[in-house]
C-alpha cells in the first residue's frame, strides 16, 4: 500500500486536511464546504467551462476555479467573499438569460443546481430584454433520450461521458458562440453501439445502454447539468432518498439511491420508487450504473403478489403467520426419518446471506434434508464492464452458506416429495412453460413464497408474497468476492414479510432453536 | 526569415518537427510559404541532416478553419490536432503538455522572424533598437482613416503619433483622428489626446491599452463610435467558441444590446448594463478572449461616454 499524503490548507478560516492530489472542490465538499459547480464531475478531468466554481485563493490576483484547482500545503481559500459571490451572480446571470423561464414544467424542477443556485446566490431582478436564442425543443438523440436545447447549460457532461467511459462518442458540440449546442454526429444516434466494439470480447445482441450521468439527474440516465433528456415527464411528489442497496439485477452490486415517493396515498399506476440512480462506491461502480440497474425500480412496484393465496381456503384473507404456521404443520406431519426424502426445498440466490444461513439451519441442520435447491433467473449477457453475465446478486452468499447450485428434477421431485416449499418466482421459468406445475402437480403440498406474482402459480397451493430485495437489509456478496451490506431502501407494503421474518417464523412453528439471526 | 528562424529554434531546444498554422482564409500567404519550405529542402536548410549535421526538422503547414479563437496558443492546439478549436484549461502549459501531449513551443511568427537577425547581428545591436525593456522592432499594421495604409516595420517605443503621421501619411483631408485602436481589436482604444504614447508595452500599459498585434486601426472623426463598438461586438459574439458561460452568453448579451441601441431603441441604462457585463466577464472566462472581448468594449464606453449618451438617447 502506497501512502497517501495528506496536505492541511484553510478553506473559509476552516482548517482542512485532504489527501495530495485532490481537488479544491472535492476537498471542500469533503469538509462540508459546498462550491458551486455545474460542469465538474468527479469522473472527469476538470473542463472549467461553467465558471461557477471560481474561489478566491490568497496570493493570487484573480478568482480561480475551485475544479481546476489542485490543493496544496498552506493554500488558503475564501469561497463566501463578496468578489466570489458577484462572479457566481454574474455566471448565474449569463446562464439565466439564455435559459427558459419554465420551472413550473420542467421535468428537472426541484432538483435543479440552476433553481438551487439562483435561490442561494442569485435573487437578482432578470435584466435581459433582447430575444432569447431559439432553440430546438424535445431533439431525439437517442433510444429513449430526448435533449432540450433551451433548457441545456452546455456542461458538457454527455459528451464527456460518451467519450471518456464508454468511449462511444456519439455526441459532440456543434456551433459556437451562444449558438453552440449539443448534438449527435449526422443521423447516428446514441446508443453506445460502439462499446461492444471497443469491449469485443463481450459483443453480443442486446447490449445496453449506460445512462449519461446528467448532474445526478439520472434523467434516462443522465448527466446534463440542467434540462436534458428526460425519458418521458415523471409525476414526482415528496421523496425520500436512502442508498447503499445494491440493484439486484446483476452480481456486480453496485452503490444506487433509491429514490420513492412517501407521505401520499399512491392512486391507480402511480409508483413509489420512481427512480434508481447511481451512489457512489470507488470500489465497484464509481459513479456510474448501468440502465439495467435503473430499471431495477420496476420490480420494486410492479408486478408484485400482494397477498396470500390459499387455494383450499374459503373466502376471507390468510395472513402470512397462518400460511407459515400451516407449513411447520404440515412438516411436523412427517415422521422425522422421512423428512429427507419427503420434504425438498428451493431456495434463489436474491437471498440475503442472512437468509440464506438461517435457511441452512432450519432445512439442513434442523430437518436434514438432502433436496435443497436453488432456482434462478437465466444468466444474461455481460458487457465488459459493470453489468455482469450472472443476473442475481448472492449467487456467491449461496456457496459460502453451503448450499450447491442445482436445479431439481422434476420427475424425481414428483415421485417422491410430499412437501415442496419454492423461495422466489424462478423455478416455473427454467423449465418450458407450464412443465413445472404439470409435473409436480402429483406433490401433496406445495408452498411458493415470492415477491412476483407468476403467471405459472398454478404451481402452488400456497403462494406468500414477500419483500424484494429493495424492501429488506441484510449481506450480499458480489461477483469479486466483496460482502456488502444493505440498508432496506423502501418498507414493504403492509403484510408483507421479508424472507427472514417467513424463515424465523417457520423456525418457530418447527421447534427448532435458531436463536438469533446472524448478526448484520 | 521565419523559416531560419524555425530552424534555429527546433535546434536550440531540440524539435524534428515544426508548425506553421495559418488560417483558412490566407491561400496566397500559404503559397508562398509552401515555396519557402520547397526552397528550403531543395538547398538542404530543412529535412534530414541539415548542414550533415544529425539535426533535421520538418516543416508542416497546417491551415485553420477561420477562428480567431484558434489564434490562442492551446485552441490552436487542438485545431491542429484535428478537433474543434477550443481553448483548454492550463495548467498545464503547452510547453509541458502540448500538441498531442509532447511539450512544445508555440510562438508568433513575428517573433520567430526576428531570430535570425538576433543571432546574426548580436543581441547588443537588438536591444540598442527601441525601448530598454523591450526592444527591437515591431511590424506595425496601419489601417483606417490614414492616407498609406500598410505594413511598417519600426523601432518599438516610436510614438503612436510619428507612425500615423509620418509613416502612414496622416488623415485625409478634413478628417481628424478621433480614436486609434493601438494593437488589434482586443486592445482598447486611445483618444486623440493619446497619440503620444510611445509603442511598447510599458508605455501602453500605463494608459491602460496594450500593443497586442501592433495592428493600428485609426478612426476618423466621421465614424460613430456606436459604429465601432457595434463592429466589436459582433465580432466577438461570433468569434466565441462558447465553451464557457461568460464568454458565450456575455459576447452575445452585449451584441444584442449594442444592436438594438444602433436599431434606435436604446435605454438609458443599456451603457451601464454593457460595463457590468464586461465587468462579469474580465478576468473570469477560460481564455484570455474574455478579456479580448470586455476590455476594448469598456474603454469604448468609458472614453466615448458622452458620444454613446446622445445615440442611446436619440
Amino acid at each position: 500500500m502506497s501512502e497517501v499524503k495528506t496536505v492541511t490548507l484553510t478553506v473559509d478560516g476552516r482548517t482542512v486536511r485532504a489527501a495530495e492530489g485532490t481537488n479544491l472542490l472535492r476537498a471542500a465538499a469533503a469538509a462540508g464546504i459546498d462550491i458551486p459547480h455545474f460542469c465538474f464531475h468527479p469522473a472527469f478531468e476538470a473542463e472549467g467551462s461553467c465558471r461557477m466554481c471560481l474561489v478566491e485563493i490568497e496570493g493570487l490576483p484573480k478568482l480561480e476555479l475551485a475544479c481546476a484547482t489542485v490543493v496544496r500545503e498552506g493554500l488558503i481559500v475564501r469561497t463566501a467573499t463578496d468578489r466570489v459571490r458577484e462572479a457566481r451572480r454574474a455566471v448565474l446571470e449569463f446562464l439565466l438569460a439564455e435559459h427558459p423561464l419554465d420551472c413550473p414544467i420542467c421535468d428537472k424542477a426541484g432538483e435543479c443546481k440552476l433553481q438551487d443556485y439562483y435561490d442561494a446566490h442569485g435573487r437578482f431582478p432578470g435584466r435581459f430584454v433582447e430575444p432569447r436564442e431559439k432553440r430546438d425543443k424535445l431533439v431525439a438523440i437517442g433510444r429513449g433520450l430526448v435533449l432540450d436545447r433551451e433548457r441545456c447549460i452546455l456542461c458538457t457532461r454527455c459528451v464527456r461521458f460518451l467519450r471518456k467511459v464508454t468511449r462511444t462518442g456519439e455526441l459532440g458540440v456543434f456551433e459556437r458562440g451562444v449558438r453552440a449546442e449539443i448534438g449527435t454526429y449526422g443521423d447516428d444516434p446514441v446508443d453506445q453501439r460502439l462499446l461492444r466494439q471497443s469491449r469485443r470480447h463481450l459483443s453480443r445482441r442486446g447490449h445496453h445502454r449506460y445512462g449519461l450521468p446528467v448532474q445526478d439527474a439520472g434523467l434516462v440516465p443522465g448527466t446534463a447539468s440542467v434540462g436534458l433528456s428526460a425519458l418521458r415527464p415523471r409525476v414526482r411528489r415528496r421523496r425520500r432518498v436512502r442508498d447503499r442497496i445494491s440493484p439486484p439485477r446483476c452480481s456486480r452490486g453496485c452503490a444506487v439511491v433509491v429514490e420513492s415517493v412517501t407521505g401520499y396515498p399512491l392512486g391507480p399506476g402511480e409508483r413509489r420508487v420512481f427512480r434508481i440512480r447511481a451512489g457512489e462506491n470507488p470500489a465497484v461502480n464509481g459513479p456510474w450504473i448501468c440502465d439495467l440497474g435503473r430499471a431495477g425500480r420496476r420490480d420494486i412496484d410492479e408486478g408484485r403478489l400482494t397477498a396470500v393465496t390459499d387455494k383450499a381456503a374459503t373466502g376471507g384473507t390468510v395472513l402470512w403467520r397462518k400460511a407459515v404456521a400451516d407449513l411447520a404443520a404440515h412438516i411436523r406431519a412427517v415422521p422425522g426419518a422421512e423428512r429427507p426424502a419427503r420434504i425438498a426445498v428451493v431456495l434463489n440466490s436474491f437471498m440475503t446471506c442472512e437468509e440464506l444461513a438461517l435457511a441452512r439451519r432450519i432445512f439442513k441442520e434442523g430437518l436434514g434434508l438432502g433436496g435443497v435447491f436453488i432456482a434462478d433467473p437465466p444468466p444474461g449477457s455481460g458487457d465488459g464492464w459493470l453489468l455482469t453475465a450472472e443476473r442475481v446478486p448472492n449467487a456467491r452468499g449461496v456457496l459460502e452458506a453451503g448450499f450447491t447450485p442445482r436445479l431439481p428434477d422434476l420427475d424425481v421431485l414428483a415421485r417422491s416429495t410430499g412437501i415442496l416449499i419454492v423461495f422466489g418466482p424462478y423455478l416455473s421459468g427454467n423449465f418450458p412453460a407450464g412443465t413445472a406445475a404439470r409435473v409436480l402437480s402429483p406433490v401433496a403440498v406445495k408452498y411458493l413464497f415470492t415477491s412476483r406474482a407468476v403467471p405459472d402459480d398454478r404451481l402452488a397451493d400456497v403462494a406468500v408474497p414477500v419483500a424484494v430485495p429493495a424492501e429488506r437489509s441484510g449481506t450480499y456478496i458480489n461477483v469479486d468476492g466483496l460482502r456488502q451490506t444493505f440498508r432496506q431502501a423502501v418498507a414493504p407494503p403492509q403484510g408483507i414479510p421479508s424472507e427472514h421474518e417467513i424463515l424465523v417464523g417457520l423456525a418457530h412453528g418447527l421447534g427448532l432453536g435458531v436463536g438469533e439471526p446472524d448478526a448484520g | 526569415r521565419l523559416l531560419e528562424g524555425m530552424i534555429i529554434a527546433a535546434f536550440a531546444v531540440g524539435i524534428g518537427t515544426a508548425v506553421v498554422y495559418v488560417r483558412g482564409e490566407y491561400e496566397r500567404i500559404a503559397g508562398r510559404l509552401r515555396d519557402a519550405i520547397a526552397e528550403a529542402e531543395a538547398a538542404g536548410f530543412l529535412g534530414r541532416g541539415i548542414f550533415g549535421t544529425a539535426f533535421g526538422l520538418d516543416v508542416i503547414i497546417h491551415f485553420g478553419a477561420g477562428a480567431y479563437i484558434c489564434g490562442e496558443e492551446t485552441a490552436l492546439l487542438e485545431s491542429v490536432e484535428g478537433r474543434r478549436g477550443q481553448p483548454r484549461l492550463k495548467p498545464p502549459f503547452p510547453a509541458v503538455v502540448g500538441l498531442f501531449g509532447a511539450p512544445t513551443v508555440i510562438n508568433n511568427v513575428e517573433t520567430l522572424a526576428s531570430v535570425p537577425a538576433i543571432i546574426g547581428r548580436g543581441a547588443d545591436w537588438f536591444t540598442r533598437l527601441g525601448q530598454p525593456k523591450d526592444c527591437g522592432t515591431r511590424l506595425f499594421g496601419v489601417s483606417g482613416a490614414v492616407r498609406r495604409p500598410g505594413l511598417y516595420e519600426l523601432a518599438t517605443g516610436t510614438p503612436l503619433r510619428t507612425i500615423i503621421e509620418e509613416h502612414a501619411g496622416g488623415p485625409p483631408d478634413g478628417i481628424a483622428i478621433k480614436a486609434v485602436i493601438p494593437g488589434g481589436l482586443s486592445a482598447p482604444l486611445l483618444r486623440a489626446d493619446e497619440l503620444e504614447t510611445p509603442m511598447d508595452f510599458d508605455s501602453l500599459a500605463k494608459v491602460c491599452s496594450m500593443i497586442g498585434s501592433a495592428g493600428i486601426i485609426v478612426i476618423g472623426d466621421r465614424t460613430p463610435i456606436l459604429d465601432v463598438l457595434a463592429v466589436t461586438a459582433r465580432f466577438y459574439a461570433h468569434e466565441s467558441c462558447g465553451q464557457c458561460t461568460p464568454c458565450r452568453i456575455g459576447t452575445s448579451w452585449i451584441h444584442k444590446t449594442v444592436t438594438r441601441i444602433a436599431a434606435g431603441r436604446g435605454r438609458s441604462s443599456d451603457l451601464d448594463l454593457i460595463l457590468e457585463l464586461t465587468g462579469g466577464m474580465k478576468g473570469r472566462t477560460l481564455c484570455p478572449m474574455g478579456d479580448a472581448a470586455a476590455l476594448p468594449i469598456q474603454a469604448m464606453v468609458a472614453k466615448f461616454r458622452d458620444e454613446l449618451e446622445q445615440a442611446v438617447g436619440r
